[in-house]
């Protein structure tokens, strides 16, 4: 890992186009402000391991014998439908 | 036609019919290449299967089956979206939820696709099945 030490008021760039500024430090907390293209998603990192772990779960939670909630789901889902 | 195995049935399917994931899922980075199966007596469930050896496999539902006033916000939504989000399936089938915290939107075009997480919304990544 690169670590930098900044101050507020000065930036980092990542690649050409995602630049980070130190906004603001106060106490332990730091104010970050990230300038990025909008295809690049920027997350708390806590956000993104929550969707890693639901993901994980879901596909964890196929397994053989879930034909039959399956099935129950989807007939519930139909009769509701109707 | 090259073919996949789900629940003891073989499903074909066409090279054309492979959705591309550039940057794979959230913590799955190895799925790239999936495909959708439908079955009839799945429905409107149907699975989102990896083509590749890595043999990942989700259960999806197309949103609005579900909660019909679903509305995720995204940056960028492309012109033919297909918006697809995974269902953790549970043994007791009333306690299966839905992830609409991070759907994935397909550009039904291209065939590309991508998972997003929304930011500034209430939506869950585990949200139960509606009650009514």
């Amino acid at each position: 890992m690169l670590v930098l030490s900044r101050r507020p008021g000065q930036k980092i760039v990542v690649g050409n186009e995602i630049v980070i500024e130190v906004i603001s430090v106060s106490g332990d907390g730091v104010r970050i402000g990230i300038s990025a293209p909008g295809s690049t998603s920027v997350h708390r990192y806590e956000v993104f391991t929550e969707i890693e772990e639901a993901n994980r779960a879901a596909k964890a939670a196929i397994s053989d014998d879930e034909r039959s909630a399956l099935e129950n789901l989807s007939a519930h889902v139909r009769t509701k439908q109707k | 036609m090259p073919t996949i195995t789900i629940k003891e049935n073989e499903h074909s399917y066409d090279e054309s019919e492979i959705i591309t994931f550039a940057e794979g899922l959230i913590g799955l980075p190895q799925m790239r290449r999936a495909v959708l199966i439908e079955m009839d007596e799945f429905e409107p469930f149907c699975w989102l299967a990896s083509v590749d050896k890595d043999n990942t496999r989700f259960i999806v539902v197309n949103p609005h089956e579900l909660f019909a006033g679903y509305e995720p916000l995204l940056f960028h939504t492309p012109s033919n979206p297909l918006t697809l989000t995974i269902v953790k399936i549970s043994s007791d089938w009333t306690r299966t939820t839905v992830n609409l915290r991070a759907p994935i939107v397909i550009d039904a075009k291209t065939k590309m696709g991508a998972q997003h997480i929304l930011t500034g919304s209430d939506y869950q990544f585990a949200e139960s099945l509606p009650q009514n």
